[in-house]
């Protein structure tokens, strides 16, 4: 059967990639690019930067671009600016919740290296050990033209192929899960769940 | 052997491809529209069409089990039954002696699927949203019916066939002095029926996080964008039916829904949100009044 299809018991989740399909791949590429909806989730300084990218000056709705609050249906990360342990953590959970296909844009210095908290004791130094990072735009803080420069190269990225986060996490799980466990020690999904499981 | 009308089943699914593409076409113009009363550029005309895609070609889709995936279905197959009942220039697949109120009931049970997917999902988003959206319900039903209702009595038929063709002679609906009333509180109700703003508490964003579609993605939200398109053209043409004379032909019907759909997108693009208590109090006070007053004209 040319139709990978594996359901995991666990999580409920369908994975499929039907190989009949793939001749329509290049269209699916081309509207993936158009319609980047935007997970809103907005930490540290660069939040304020979508404000003027999303109105009348600069309009990302131009590319198709759309904030939408459900993670499920969305496309687009945007991680913009530090992350601390704890934002990391429900970052982490969300990024998971989002489905394949799923890119992230970082902006700023802060996810890259550290930034101006090269030396703080609670900024997550290097994000691209916990989840796999497309685009990253260095800058403290990018301006809205960089912001959008980026989003044009993630478009360009996605077209040609080469924005495959979302692949290489579920192929490096592993590594990816390694230094998760490492810093929030074993076991804080369940720890977290549990916290949540009131709400529900 | 049963002899099987060719014919007809061609014109069903000819029909169907039309009002799914005029429907993603409205959504586009919804969006165009909006972007440009914001001094936007906006999308492209043809977004929602790409949107779909995308949501198509996704590789996973979270599924909660049987009643999660029936619950898109179901409304999109309630959206094609209520397109099927109205008279689409000339086209009427099933025809009753009260399509009338079929058809206004059809309109309501998509949004009913929705919520019975969305329970089932166990988000409580979605039970928040589900919870509004059937106080909306209860509460546009006294208008709509009375809007209906001074209708019926004015032209005294049910049928919707019958209704476009005495509009035809005697005038449209809207140049009654009553069924004027009348097509006021209709279209406060139809603003409310199609989800746009003073009355989107139902997937209120910025609150409940989209309601009852926050747990739908891929492949799902895919349908119910689809469902969206065919609600969006058999809600227009249902009005359009009803209050503007209905249409001999696709173009004039296109035409009277693209004004439909203006009004409400004008109105959508000034009004802020209610909230869930102030429009259960608005809609059993001004529509209601207007709508009784409707009814007793033309009695
Ligand atoms: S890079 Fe600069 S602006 Fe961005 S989060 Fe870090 S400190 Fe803030």
């Amino acid at each position: 059967m040319s139709e990978r299809r594996d359901v995991n018991e666990n999580d409920g989740v369908i994975h499929y990639e039907l190989q009949e399909f793939q001749v329509f791949e290049p269209l699916f590429r081309w509207a993936r690019k158009k319609s980047l909806w935007i997970v809103a989730f907005c930490t540290g300084c660069g939040g304020i930067e979508i404000p003027p990218l999303a109105t009348a000056r600069y309009d990302y709705e131009r590319f198709g671009i759309m904030p939408n609050p459900s993670p499920r249906m969305g496309d687009l990360f945007l991680i913009t600016g530090y992350v601390t342990p704890k934002t990391l953590k429900r970052i982490i959970v969300t990024y998971e919740m989002m489905q394949d296909p799923k890119y992230i844009l970082t902006h700023g210095s802060c996810p890259i290296n550290g930034g101006v908290y090269w030396d703080s004791y609670n900024v997550v130094k290097q994000l691209d050990k916990y989840i796999p990072i497309d685009v990253s735009i260095a800058g403290c803080m990018p301006r809205v033209e960089a912001v959008m420069d980026g989003i044009m190269e993630i478009m360009r990225k996605i077209e040609s192929g080469e924005a495959d986060g979302w692949r290489r996490y579920r192929e490096n799980y592993d590594y990816y899960r390694k230094n998760q466990d490492e810093l929030f020690g074993e076991g804080w999904r369940e720890k977290e769940a549990k916290r949540w499981l009131a709400w529900i | 052997m049963v002899a099987v009308d060719w014919k007809l089943i061609l014109e069903a699914i000819g029909i169907l491809i039309y009002a799914i593409l005029v429907g993603f076409l409205f959504m586009g113009i919804e969006r165009k529209a909006m972007a440009r009363i914001q001094r936007r550029v906006g999308p492209p005309i043809y977004q929602p069409l790409i949107d779909t895609l995308k949501l198509l070609g996704k590789k996973e889709s979270i599924s909660h089990g049987f009643i999660y995936d029936f619950g898109p279905i179901f409304a999109l197959a309630a959206s094609i039954a209520a397109l099927l009942f109205i008279p689409i220039a000339n086209f009427q697949l099933f025809s009753s002696n009260a399509d009338l109120i079929v058809v206004a009931y059809l309109l309501e049970v998509p949004m009913l699927g929705i919520m019975l997917g969305a329970m089932s999902s166990g988000n409580p988003f979605s039970a928040l949203g589900v919870q509004r959206g059937l106080l909306t319900m209860v509460a546009m039903q006294l208008p709509y019916g009375l809007a209906l209702i001074a209708l019926v009595q004015h032209w005294g038929t049910f049928k919707l066939t019958e209704i476009a063709a005495l509009q035809q002679v005697q005038g449209w609906s809207i140049t009654v002095p009553a069924l004027l009333l009348a097509f006021i509180v209709f279209d406060i109700v139809f603003q409310a029926m199609l989800g746009l703003e003073p009355f989107d508490i139902i997937t209120a964003p910025a609150e409940i996080s989209m309601g009852p579609m926050v747990e739908y993605g891929g492949k799902h939200a895919a349908i119910l964008f689809t469902q969206h398109a065919v609600q969006l053209f058999a809600e227009t043409a249902f009005f359009a039916v009803l209050f503007l004379g209905g249409a001999s032909n696709l173009l004039t019907l296109f035409l009277k829904q693209l004004a439909v759909l203006f009004i409400a997108i004008f109105v959508a693009s000034i009004y802020p949100r209610f909230t869930v208590d102030q429009a259960a109090k608005f809609f059993w006070k001004w529509p209601t009044i207007i709508g009784i007053i409707a009814v007793l004209l033309t009695v």
